[in-house]
């Protein structure tokens, strides 16, 4: 189901342990807490890995989270907004990763641009919860996405590098 | 308070992630954008580095000999270079390059494609001593086949380096390659001294090397220091031990041997096992008087003893069969060679076969043979044999000498004396050839022979070439001397002993011939100097007669004198010539039969003469018939001094007395004669002489002349009575038969009475 780089990648990213949504006052700062460490671990193995991809904050509550991602091809780095909120039932329910910039180009998308997630994404995500965090969200769901839709993307000439994006970086 | 601290805790999480998302990124390549940057680089010589055999990995060249330098440790301290590349994944050139670098330093070198550290061989070092002390000795052979390691670098850099230090042991002085312990040689040594102990006969290195399991040069080079019982005969392999209680047993074989028998033969000794028997029995009888032969010695004793039986052969004078003294074993070369040596010292006596005989017993049996001797060489001189083999003998030498001297140029003559002498050289072999021909079936007769030969020179080589003449006879001497030998058994010897003998006895007999031949030379010589002066007497008389005859002549009327001189001449002269013709035959040694000769003889031995002679006489010869006296002197003068005769001077006196002589001589001869012619002819003759008081010489037919030239001188009465007589004797001899008796009565009656006229004649003159 899933490649192997992607597989590394997931067992390298700490597992998280408490289940708590952000309905939760208490129980919700520990898990956002574990989330950050997560992703801050996350980030910086790719870092080391020379595989940052992403870039992410969280309002005061981390309920709502929004950022850049990118995807280089052909030596051309293509970036792309990034924009999700934490749902109620979180962490039983995976968050809903969207690209609006992408809204409208790609059949494999829902309205408002969020991406149409594997149908082993789901699964493996129920089979996980608590342990599976944003942070695994990203690498298991973003990622792979990017990596099969881009380039087919860019082939159909939906969408074309652009000087401003490079810009941002 | 507490979520407070959660949401403060939550806020800096943030911030760290933010941080973390924020901090740059390490700037990861891929392989591909490295591989190139690197080939980049390496094109720019901005670095150095080598690839793995890969290719997926890039190393320094200080990495590479690190890794190599480590890789040695891990391995002991030896490995392969090829294994190394292997190992380090990098390309064995590389590996070589780097080998290069690292062996630079001391501690680690390069040894047929090995790595090796010195530790190593220090390692390598303590295991060879281990194997050391375990076996004892050890060879760099096995070494090199133990560690594959070549034999050089093991003995120099592990075995020689460390000897002494890590390795306990000895390096065989000998061999250098062989290393043992101190206990190994001992041990060896005593295994080497057991075995030598017990062996009591010669035994071959090989087989006690064998034996005791060794090698052997570590045999060869142990047995020096082992004073073992015996010794080696070589340093070979293929030697032989020879203990030295065999050794003493067979001297004492030897030596017991040559005490009782007083010589040793070789086989005998080569059979105990001694290779050199002459230098063996010289080494053992240092101060004994030895003599070798060809296959054994014999000691003084023998010699003595023979030495003895042969002085009391020489003084016994009887002969010595050597071989009943001598050991059986001699040889005959052997004995000769013993006899040599003792005979040189004594010369009396002589050897044949293996018997010497005495000088005396030889010179007895010569005495035997020397009547025979002489009688044969007499016989051989009388029957004229000899002389003419000597003449013969000069005659060859007188060519040869006067060819060389006919030649007046001197490098003809120097050519033609080489030719000579070659000549004379070959013919003298061939003589010689000849002879040794004769006796080649008796060796030793043949040397006596060469050596009297040797003994008379080079010079009478050329006589020898002449075939000597042979007076007596092997078997003349044998038929003598074979009873005697026959008595003493020595009949095998006859031949030789035969032919010994004729060799001397044909030599006295020579000379014996020789000495005949002088003496009757001599007689000859003699007899011509006798003839010499009888000759030259007779001459002298004759001379004077012809001269006495001449006057007698003249007082005759001139125109008969030719006719007288004419006889005078033939006669007398003819006599002369006879003289000188028989003298000149006495020198140039012609017979002469008779003591008158012929016309013809005396032409026959003009013709045989000399040239010396030949000349004057032939002159004379012709004068004879020229009628005149002057000549006829003349011719004689050139005879007389050619012969080296004197001509008496005439002597008045003597004259008469000759005159007188002639005239009692003739009536003498009238007086007893009874012939009636010749009667009347001394009459007349004697008449004349009486009344001119000359002497005449007349034939029968001159009488009548004679007679008429008396007329004037007789009386009347006589002279009738010789005419009567003339008459008488005239018819005498020209009458028949019938008338001859009656005439001759007539004369004899009248003989007396013709007598006494003559010494009435006589008287009153």
């Amino acid at each position: 189901m899933v490649d192997e780089s992607t597989r590394k990648t997931l067992s390298s990213i700490p597992l998280l342990q408490t289940k708590a949504g952000p309905r939760d006052k208490e129980l919700w700062t520990t898990r956002l807490k574990e989330e950050y460490q997560a992703l801050i671990k996350y980030v910086q193995n790719n870092k080391t890995a020379d595989n940052d991809w992403f870039r992410l904050e969280s309002d005061k509550t981390g309920t709502k989270w929004f950022g850049k991602c990118w995807y280089v091809h052909n030596l051309l780095k293509y970036e792309f907004d990034l924009e999700f909120d934490i749902p109620v039932t979180y962490p039983t329910t995976a968050p809903e990763l969207a690209l609006p910039g992408l809204d409208g180009k790609t059949a494999k998308m829902y309205r408002g641009g969020k991406i149409c997630l594997t149908d082993h994404f789901k699964p493996l995500w129920a089979r996980n919860v608590p342990r599976f965090g944003i942070a695994h969200a990203m690498a298991l769901g973003l990622g792979p996405w990017l990596a099969v839709e881009i380039p087919d993307l860019i082939e159909k000439g939906v969408i074309s590098y652009q000087e401003k994006t490079e810009q941002t970086k | 308070m507490a979520p407070s601290t959660d949401w403060d805790e939550i806020k800096r999480l943030a911030a760290d992630f933010q941080k973390a998302q924020l901090s740059s990124t390490a700037l990861r390549l891929s392989e591909r954008n490295c591989i190139e940057i690197v080939t980049k680089l390496i094109e720019l010589k901005l670095i150095d580095v080598i690839f793995t055999t890969d290719g997926k990995e890039y190393l320094t060249p200080q990495q590479l000999v690190k890794e190599i330098k480590d890789e040695l440790y891990v391995h002991g301290g030896r490995i392969n270079t090829v294994d190394l590349a292997k190992e380090l994944n990098v390309d064995l050139s590389q590996i070589n390059n780097s080998v290069s670098e690292i062996i630079r330093g001391k501690e680690v070198q390069l040894v047929s494609g090995y790595l090796i550290a010195h530790y190593y061989l220090e390692k390598v070092a303590r295991e060879i001593n281990e194997k050391l002390q375990l076996q004892g000795q050890i060879s760099v052979g096995e070494l090199t086949l133990q560690y594959d390691l070549p034999a050089e670098l093991l003995q120099h850099n592990v075995l020689e380096k460390h000897l002494g230090k890590i390795i306990n042991g000895k390096q065989d002085p000998s061999e250098p390659r062989t290393f043992y312990t101190e206990e190994f040689i001992t041990r060896t040594k005593a295994k080497i001294r057991g075995a030598l102990m017990g062996l009591l006969k010669p035994t071959p290195v090989t087989v006690i090397v064998n034996h005791c399991n060794l090698s052997d040069r570590l045999f060869l080079s142990l047995f020096d220091q082992l004073n073992a019982p015996g010794v080696l005969t070589g340093r070979q392999a293929g030697a032989l031990y020879v203990p030295s209680c065999y050794t003493k047993s067979q001297n004492d074989w030897v030596m017991s041997f040559y005490k009782q028998n007083n010589y040793l033969e070789y086989d005998a000794i080569s059979r105990l096992g001694i290779s050199d028997p002459k230098g063996y029995v010289k080494r053992i009888f240092t101060n004994e008087d030895l003599t070798f032969l060809s296959t054994c010695v014999i000691g003084s004793q023998i010699k003595q003893q023979l030495e003895t039986a042969l002085e009391e052969c020489i003084s016994s004078k009887s002969y010595l069969d050597v071989v009943s003294l001598l050991p059986s074993v001699l040889t005959d070369t052997d004995i000769e060679n013993v006899l040599d040596g003792l005979l040189k010292k004594s010369k009396s006596t002589i050897l044949f076969e293996n018997t010497v005989f005495s000088n005396h017993y030889i010179e007895n049996l010569k005495q035997a043979c020397m009547p025979m001797t002489k009688e044969k060489a007499e016989k051989v001189v009388k029957s004229g044999k000899y002389q003419q083999f000597y003449m013969e003998k000069q005659l060859n030498k007188a060519s040869d000498f006067g060819s060389s001297h006919v030649d007046h140029k001197a490098e003809r003559r120097e050519e033609r004396r080489r030719k000579a002498a070659s000549g004379k050289g070959g013919g003298g072999t061939q003589g010689r050839e000849t002879k040794t021909k004769a006796v080649k079936k008796h060796a030793r007769s043949k040397q006596t022979v060469q050596d009297s030969d040797s003994d008379e020179g080079p010079s009478s080589a050329t006589k020898k070439s002449q075939a000597q003449l042979e007076i007596v006879s092997v078997d003349d001497v044998e038929n003598i001397i074979k009873e005697t030998l026959e008595n003493e058994g020595l009949e095998d010897l006859l031949t030789q002993v035969a032919e010994y003998l004729q060799g001397g006895l044909n030599q006295i007999g020579l000379t014996i011939a020789k000495e005949t031949a002088d003496k009757l030379l001599q007689d000859a010589s003699q007899n011509r100097k006798q003839t010499h002066t009888s000759a030259q007497d007779k001459i002298n008389i004759l001379i004077n007669d012809i001269k006495l005859y001449e006057k007698g002549i003249k007082s005759l009327p001139s125109d008969q004198q030719p006719q007288f001189v004419k006889y005078l001449l033939k006669s007398l002269g003819g006599d002369v010539l006879t003289e000188f013709c028989k003298y000149a035959a006495n020198q140039c040694n012609l017979s002469v039969q008779g003591d008158v000769l012929s016309v013809e003889q005396r032409n026959k031995i003009i013709n045989d003469l000399s040239d010396e002679f030949t000349k004057p006489i032939v002159s004379l010869n012709g004068t004879l018939s020229d009628q005149n006296m002057e000549s006829f002197y003349q011719a004689v003068d050139v005879c007389l001094s050619e012969f080296g005769m004197i001509l008496k001077k005439v002597d008045k006196k003597k004259d008469k007395l000759l005159i007188q002589n002639h005239r009692e001589k003739l009536i003498s001869e009238l007086e007893s004669c009874e012939e009636p012619a010749l009667s009347l002819h001394l009459a007349v003759l004697a008449i004349f002489t009486i009344v001119t008081q000359n002497m005449l010489h007349a034939s029968g037919r001159q009488v009548p002349i004679v007679i008429s030239y008396l007329k004037t001188q007789l009386k009347e009465e006589d002279y009738e009575r010789l005419l009567q007589w003339h008459e008488l004797v005239t018819k005498f001899l020209t009458s028949s038969d019938e008338n001859k008796s009656e005439f001759e009565e007539k004369l004899l009656q009248e003989l007396p009475a013709l007598k006494v006229m003559v010494q009435e004649i006589k008287k009153y003159k």
